[in-house]
């Protein structure tokens, strides 16, 4: 306790260590004491451990493993080979309609997985769009491994992209110059001072990437159980929904994933702390981008081919689907109208307050994570409080967690008899489930940013006179505002669509932008369903480039 | 400013969603259509006054949800796809015993002494006509191979009706059937609605045990879809309707049964395209009593269900 005695408490750990013992310890105690006292929804403490000892040998249980493995590595792996080298291209030359490729590079982000996934089955499948206009389908290809992985990349890559491009942009190119002062070659200096000092930004969005990717339930499911391609999600699903009997081998299944996103977090955790990445110094820096040259077509065709391929394909199969009056119909002229779109308008109520909803909790979700996420890796990285790792560990927790269980550990916890008042049944209760799922996110994102803020900043404003909650809001935050707000952009995007914890947690009544669209798709109504999605994609998109603009921070981030 | 803004935003928010929170009358889970339950609880309030609340999600989650939330349960009324579900509740001592007045032309194997069909859907082959594929009559017509690599199965893992499906044709002459399909190029497609969608746009002919109301709403809608009931047989899924016993409003939930099984009530339900559960109803498609019904032994039958399950997944590997 020698550390507290000299140094008060700071306030900003004590907010971080309350956050996020109320968003992600709660839920969490909650499933692992019901993992090993199954009858505790009932409020008994009956037969300990009867399911735990149930489920220990499944020899499906390997294979599914190895193939979630696979399947993260391979995402990693193809995202990093397409966003790195245009992140690198996009921060250090001026590569012409610069901000367009941005918000082209943000659509994917903002179609939901599964709607993207739909979108390209019924453009690729045998008599699929892409069959009906050229005279070709792609079955074979899409219905596999790597089908899958394709599939996924398109929709994760421009974690990676955006994450590189700020921190290179971050670095720039004054410690390049540097190097080629000293006479190493342009190439040398990059692959031997700018990519390196970007280290934290890749790490950091490479993780998220294969987080995701295990995460990601409604790809797999659509496209890898034709393969015979199981993942650990896909089959936490299965048990979940199959039934009592089954249901015990679902925490089994989400402990092993959990065991593998802790193994590529501390892997990072073993990259990262050995070296300094401070190149945030507080010296200003001209902010000089290069031309391309010759370079210039073959670039922009780069950015033309992926944003083709991430944007323009998905949205065209989801605005065709939502187009036609009948999907039998096909693409001819007599099929296509505003039908589905009409729909949605006359059921206007419904689909309105599903908007109003998901789109105010996408909101409250990104500013409290942003917060939350920016206090905790503040907590972790800049101060030398004990259980800081306890903290950080806690701030990773939810990546283990597939969207399931994190609701039915809400349900638990939040729906006791005894508590006084309660979230449960208010949309509160999807507020928390979002922020518990979204948390690693903003964490993972102003982690690396701190860690190249250098550390005299802070020291500087307090020698001014400045508490350690000043220095965090008028010093550090500012410092690290760019990455936290693509992060909490990326919040956004992800629980205006969640749909899994949604079902699960929705209080009675209540419709969520997914829910609404899983009905429509329940129902048999996918052109229905995919006219919603359209509309969702396209609000998701303009609403975060306008706030931003508004702000005056579209520089920053775009 | 970001504190700051976020403090607002959430004590706006939090008001929101306590000025939101409506206290229900009856809170109904189900696990039918979304708009059979929407229709139903206008119609039923519209009558009674009652306001009606309701979750609606696929069986496994509406039971992982009941489960979760058993220490301090919200739900009075629920309607499963499945009937096995009313039979598990009844066994644990979770329902209120109850006859509905208005039950009383619903036929005995729709009915027990704490549950009661909302109405009924079986399965079906659900075959595009647009497919280039002569039109099957039978389930093993779809072996042949003018219908080779065009046939989908919804998975019997996801789908409990299915399941009794393979059971029911398993119970008639063992597992050939499904091997022959398996040999013809036939796969196995996830839930329902994912195993139609392909047959729809073509790139499939046939589904092989589709749920029948969903295929007959898209012919209405102007698909190119077509069911068949194969004379052979099939497998019907009774959807039970039951109150549970720590509902505080059990009048009310009463009164919603009631509602759910008289002429007003069963016609929403027949107007989804379900069988209505009473007889003297009428719809606008094959009832109960022109199928040939499969029965099966429930019992031998559930409990054989991971050996059935772990077979067919071999087969289909």
């Amino acid at each position: 306790m020698s550390a507290t005695r000299t140094q008060p408490v700071n306030p900003a750990v004590l907010i971080a260590a309350f956050g996020l013992v109320i968003v992600v310890a709660v839920p969490f105690a909650f499933i692992v004491l019901q993992a090993i006292f199954p009858e505790l929804g009932r409020g008994s403490l009956a037969a300990p451990f009867s399911r735990i000892l149930d489920v220990l040998v499944d020899p499906r249980l390997i294979r599914m493993t190895g193939n979630t493995v696979l399947l993260g590595v391979g995402v990693v792996i193809l995202s990093s080979l397409i966003a790195v080298p245009l992140a690198v291209l996009r921060a250090l030359f001026r590569v012409p309609g610069a901000l367009l490729w941005d918000v082209l590079m943000l659509v994917p982000f903002m179609i939901p997985p599964y709607i993207a996934t739909l979108g390209w089955i019924m453009a690729l499948q045998p008599r699929g769009y892409a069959e009906q206009l050229f005279g070709f389908n792609l079955a074979p290809f899409l219905f596999s491994i790597w089908g899958i992985i394709f599939v996924m990349t398109l929709n994760t890559f421009p974690v990676i992209y955006f994450a590189v491009s700020r921190t290179v942009e971050a670095v720039g190119s004054r410690y390049a110059d540097v190097g080629r002062v000293f006479g190493a070659s342009a190439w040398r200096s990059f692959w031997r001072i700018t990519l390196p000092l970007s280290t934290p930004g890749l790490a950091a969005s490479m993780l998220l990437v294969f987080a995701m990717a295990i995460e990601e339930y409604g790809t797999p499911a659509a496209l890898g159980r034709r393969a015979g391609f199981d993942v650990l999600v896909t089959g936490i699903d299965l048990r979940v929904s199959a039934g009592p009997s089954a249901r015990r081998g679902a925490p089994l299944l989400s402990r092993v994933r959990g065991v593998m996103c802790f193994g590529a977090f501390l892997s990072r955790r073993g990259i990262l702390p050995r070296r300094s990445y401070q190149i945030t110094t507080g010296k200003p820096q001209k902010l000089e981008k290069r031309a391309l040259g010759r370079w210039t077509v073959p670039v922009v065709l780069a950015f033309v081919v992926v944003s083709f391929l991430a944007t323009a394909v998905p949205l065209l199969a989801i605005l065709a689907t939502a187009l036609s009056r009948t999907i039998s119909g096909g693409l001819t002229l007599s099929n296509l109208g505003l039908v589905n779109f009409a729909a949605i308008l006359a059921d206007g109520p419904g689909a309105l307050k599903a908007l109003t909803t998901s789109l105010s909790l996408g909101v409250a979700a990104a500013l409290f994570t942003g917060l939350l996420g920016a206090l905790s890796a503040y907590a972790v990285v800049k101060t030398s409080m004990r259980g800081r790792g306890l903290l950080d560990v806690l701030t990773i927790l939810p990546n283990a967690l597939p969207g399931i269980v994190v609701a039915v550990g809400l349900i638990l916890a939040w729906n006791q008899p005894w508590l006084p008042v309660t979230p449960y049944n208010t949309a509160l209760i999807l507020l928390l489930a979002y922020c518990c799922i979204l948390l690693p996110q903003p964490v993972r994102y102003a982690t690396a940013a701190f860690h190249q803020v250098g550390d005299n900043l802070e020291a500087v404003a307090r020698v001014f006179g400045a508490g350690p909650m000043v220095a965090f809001q008028r010093v550090l935050l500012p410092l690290i505002l760019p990455s936290l707000l693509a992060s909490m952009l990326l919040v956004f995007a992800v629980a205006t669509r969640e749909l899994v914890a949604s079902i699960i947690v929705a209080p009675v009544g209540l419709q969520t932008i997914s829910t609404y669209i899983w009905r429509q798709f329940e129902q048999g109504s996918v052109g229905l369903g995919m006219a919603m999605a359209f509309v969702t994609i396209l609000i998701t998109t303009l609403l975060p480039l306008i706030v931003l603009s508004l702000l005056g921070k579209r520089g920053s981030l775009l | 400013m970001l504190i700051n803004t976020a403090r607002g935003s959430l004590a706006a928010f939090a008001l929101l969603a306590i000025t939101g929170t409506a206290f229900a009358d009856v809170t109904v889970y189900t696990a039918g259509p979304a708009s059979l339950i929407e229709k139903l609880a206008a119609g039923f309030t519209e009558e009674t006054g009652i306001k009606v609340e309701f979750f609606q999600a696929t069986t496994g989650q509406v039971m992982a949800r009941i489960e979760a939330e058993a220490a301090n349960p919200v739900v009075d009324v629920l309607i499963s796809a499945s009937w096995d579900t009313a039979t598990d509740f009844a066994e644990r001592g979770w329902l209120v015993p109850y006859t509905s007045p208005n039950a009383a032309n619903v036929p005995d194997f729709l009915k027990s002494e704490t549950a009661v069909a909302q109405g009924v859907s079986a399965l079906a082959i659900a075959w595009n006509p647009n497919s280039k594929t002569p039109k099957p009559s039978e389930w093993a017509d779809l072996a042949k191979p003018e219908y080779k690599d065009l046939v989908n199965l919804p998975d019997p893992a996801q789908s409990g009706a299915t399941f009794e499906l393979v059971a029911a044709l398993e119970a008639q002459g063992g597992t050939k059937l499904f091997e022959d399909l398996a040999a013809n190029g036939a796969i196995v497609a996830g839930a329902n609605a994912e195993a139609l969608n392909p047959v729809l746009q073509g790139a499939k002919a046939a589904v092989f045990g589709a749920v029948d109301y969903i295929s007959f709403n898209g012919k209405d809608k102007g698909e190119s879809i077509e069911v068949i009931f194969p004379a052979s047989g099939t497998v019907i899924a009774p959807r039970p309707a039951m109150i549970l016993n720590w509902s505080k409003n059990q009048d009310d939930a009463k009164k919603f049964i009631d509602y759910m099984l008289s002429d007003a009530g069963q016609a929403i339900v027949a107007a989804t395209n379900l069988m209505p559960a009473r007889t003297d109803v009428a719809a606008n498609r094959p009832l109960i009593g022109d199928l040939n019904i499969l029965t099966i032994d429930t019992e031998a039958v559930y409990a054989g269900r991971e050996a059935t399950l772990a077979a067919f997944a071999e087969i289909f590997q």
